[in-house]
């Protein structure tokens, strides 16, 4: 994505925040009967207040947005290097959507293998190895020191350090 | 002051707390030498694990990640002409040449004796500086707070990257979020779309490890030296080195208070500090000193300026509750999570922590050189470490740092979705510290601007009659006219200089 596609994605995305703000002030807050009154009972004044004075930040923005054609390069430039984010991005996002399901231990090592892989490393035996070690080791010590419970999963699947 | 410091001595002298800041001090030279992360980096993967210790031992640790992640920098930028963090990037001006001229275990120990004594400085002025501010700033009443939250939110929106109006709308994203949940005044639900998961808003950790360490990561695989192994000089720097920055003195004090200053102005950081320093000791400096080819003074100039940096940047943090940059607004987060609220009220209220907080901090800078003298081989040995191994050792400390706060599997969801809301940002050149300054200050904002108004029966002259607050606002007015002024005044020359016939531009 170019700089000038970011910024206005991110111009949308203000837009639709405010928009968000006022939706709910008129809906869920008015509902609550927190949405009118003094500064102690209206609970709306503030966030309103703010996205009133981002509608005008917004408004600056757009003009300047608009004439100022400056296009600095993005940080994602290369083709193959917006396809390893995106991809880590992916595995990341599949990680946490497995991860109540199938608990920290059956799904970090092969994330963090299939990131290892998205890296360049090839050695499919070394990612897997070097990712088992990272995962358990980590969570040796969050367990086992800090009492952290690291998801189970539905095999119930802890470690009893 | 002395009393403040004797009640700390208690709860510092513990083998925890004395031997966390030591573990501290080593895990942010690392995270500081290592390119991609840095000491705010170190405190966001670390934080769970801060909040889980006795308070003193936790901030002990997660400050002195911060003193060592602000020095850890300078061992990249000396060796590969690669800054760990942007604050070491002034550096690299004549540490890296230095490196080249066979001087790299002298340059260094330069960097962390400098470091050390610059922080030290810094130490001498928070401990001074810092209850004094915290004195007056008790006689402060709600609308006092309102007007110097809002100077806090102007001045690092103003001054952080990007163009001020960026900054501005980044900082009233992160305001609109701290508005997520429960309404402290009238308990009624606010944006929670009826999740019960938002009843308490976003949980600050997983906002800031989304914003700034999942994007961070996406923004490293986008680079081709994911296997990369950097050829580098195995550098042992002595304890001489005190000596050789010694030699220095005048450079160093100009630097630290250069450091200190900008520290305390928020919003401003180490970053501008050593660049600053770096031109104030240029600008000082004889000619055969010879700036920017490998001078010793270069070095001490930008170190000192950065640890320096990190005692300002204490000062407003602690005495105000308004933190100078995002770091010490993690380490605000992470006072708030334990159950402190900095500001006048902690100096009065638990003087013992505050004595023990400036002793890990002064302590912290004292184990920065030693620490650093004898491990800097290892540091620089993991230099050699490829990011492929590094990128998911920290996804996965992100994510059970994360989920063992609350043990919930939506703050992770919460952290990506960040993580993707941080990457548009970064795209987009938007700056992402107003964010988390907005979501740290907001409450204090909202709660004392409601309490103004229900003083003065919602009237809105009650921060014009009281002096402080009316002088707070006169500032305000001042910094965003300036601001407005500079950048019309770029805007101008900008266009006059693409109003020029193009070969007269070249």
């Amino acid at each position: 994505m170019s700089s000038k596609g970011a910024e206005w994605a991110a111009l949308a995305f203000f837009g639709a925040l405010v928009a968000l703000v006022f939706q709910q002030i008129a809906t869920s807050m008015s509902e609550q009967g927190i949405a009118s009154g003094g500064p102690y009972d209206n609970a709306a004044s503030y966030p309103r207040s703010v996205a009133v004075f981002m509608m005008g930040l917004l408004a600056v923005q757009l003009v300047r947005a608009s004439f100022l054609d400056t296009e600095p390069q993005s940080e994602l430039r290369t083709v193959a290097g917006f396809r390893r984010s995106v991809g880590l991005l992916a595995v990341f996002a599949l990680y946490l959507a497995c991860l109540n399901w199938l608990g920290y231990h059956l799904s970090t090592t092969p994330m963090a293998a299939a990131v290892m892989w998205l890296c360049g490393l090839r050695n499919v035996v070394k990612a897997v190895g070097v990712a088992f070690i990272l995962a358990f080791s980590l969570a040796f010590a969050f367990e086992k020191i800090l009492n952290v419970v690291l998801p189970s999963g539905v095999f119930s699947l802890n470690i009893p350090w | 002051m002395f009393e403040t410091i004797i009640g700390g001595f208690d709860l510092f002298f513990s083998p925890l707390a004395i031997a966390l800041t030591f573990a501290g001090i080593l895990i942010g030279l690392l995270v500081g030498a290592l390119p991609g992360l840095g000491p705010l980096m170190g405190i966001i993967l670390l934080l769970p694990v801060a909040i889980s210790l006795p308070p003193l031992a936790g901030m002990g640790f997660l400050i002195s990640i911060f003193v060592g992640g602000s020095c850890g920098g300078a061992i990249s930028a000396i060796l590969l002409r690669i800054p760990g963090t942007p604050i070491a990037a002034a550096t690299l001006l004549d540490g890296y040449p230095m490196a080249q001229k066979g001087e790299a275990s002298k340059a260094i120990g330069i960097a962390l004796a400098a470091s050390s004594l610059g922080g030290l400085v810094g130490g001498v002025v928070l401990i001074v500086a810092a209850p004094v501010l915290a004195g007056f700033a008790s006689r402060f009443a709600p609308p006092e707070y309102t007007m110097l939250a809002i100077t806090g939110l102007l001045t690092i929106s103003l001054i952080s990257e990007g163009t001020f109006v960026k900054g501005l709308l980044a900082c009233c994203f992160g305001l609109l979020l701290s508005t997520i949940g429960t309404d402290e005044f009238s308990t009624g639900y606010r944006f929670t779309f009826g999740s019960h998961h938002m009843l308490n808003g976003f949980h600050i950790v997983a906002v800031v490890v989304g914003l700034f360490a999942i994007s961070e990561m996406t923004f490293q695989m986008a680079r081709d030296d994911l296997m990369d192994k950097p050829k580098l000089e195995i550098a042992r720097p002595s304890l001489k080195a005190v000596v050789q920055t010694l030699r220095h003195w005048k450079n160093l004090l100009r630097s630290s208070a250069v450091g200190v200053f900008f520290g305390s102005l928020p919003g401003a950081g180490g970053d501008i500090s050593s660049f600053s320093s770096y031109a104030v000791a240029k600008s000082f400096a004889k000619p055969e000193e010879k700036y920017g080819e490998g001078a010793e003074g270069g070095v001490v100039a930008t170190e000192a300026a950065n640890n320096a940096t990190v005692g300002g940047t204490l000062v407003p943090t602690l005495a105000l509750g308004i933190p100078g940059d995002a770091s010490s607004a993690m380490l605000l987060g992470a006072l708030l999570i334990l159950g402190f609220i900095p500001g006048p009220e902690m100096f009065l209220m638990q003087p013992d922590f505050v004595g023990g907080l400036f002793l890990v901090y002064m302590a912290s800078n004292v184990m920065l050189f030693f620490a650093g003298i004898l491990a800097a081989p290892f540091f620089i040995r993991v230099l050699l470490i490829p990011k492929a191994y590094l990128i998911p050792t920290i996804l996965i400390l992100c994510c059970i740092g994360t989920f063992a706060l609350q043990g919930s599997v939506f703050d992770l969801m919460v952290m990506l979705g960040f993580g993707l809301i941080g990457i548009l940002f970064r795209l987009a050149k938007y700056p992402l510290a107003p964010i988390v300054l907005g979501l740290i200050l907001g409450p204090i904002l909202e709660a004392n601007l409601r309490r103004s108004l229900l003083i003065s029966r919602d009237g809105y002259w009650i921060f014009v009659d009281r002096p402080v607050a009316a002088a707070l606002i006169v500032i305000d007015v001042v910094i965003l006219v300036g601001f407005a002024v500079v950048s019309v005044r770029r805007w101008r020359a900008a266009k006059q200089s693409c109003g020029l016939d193009p070969h007269m531009r070249d």
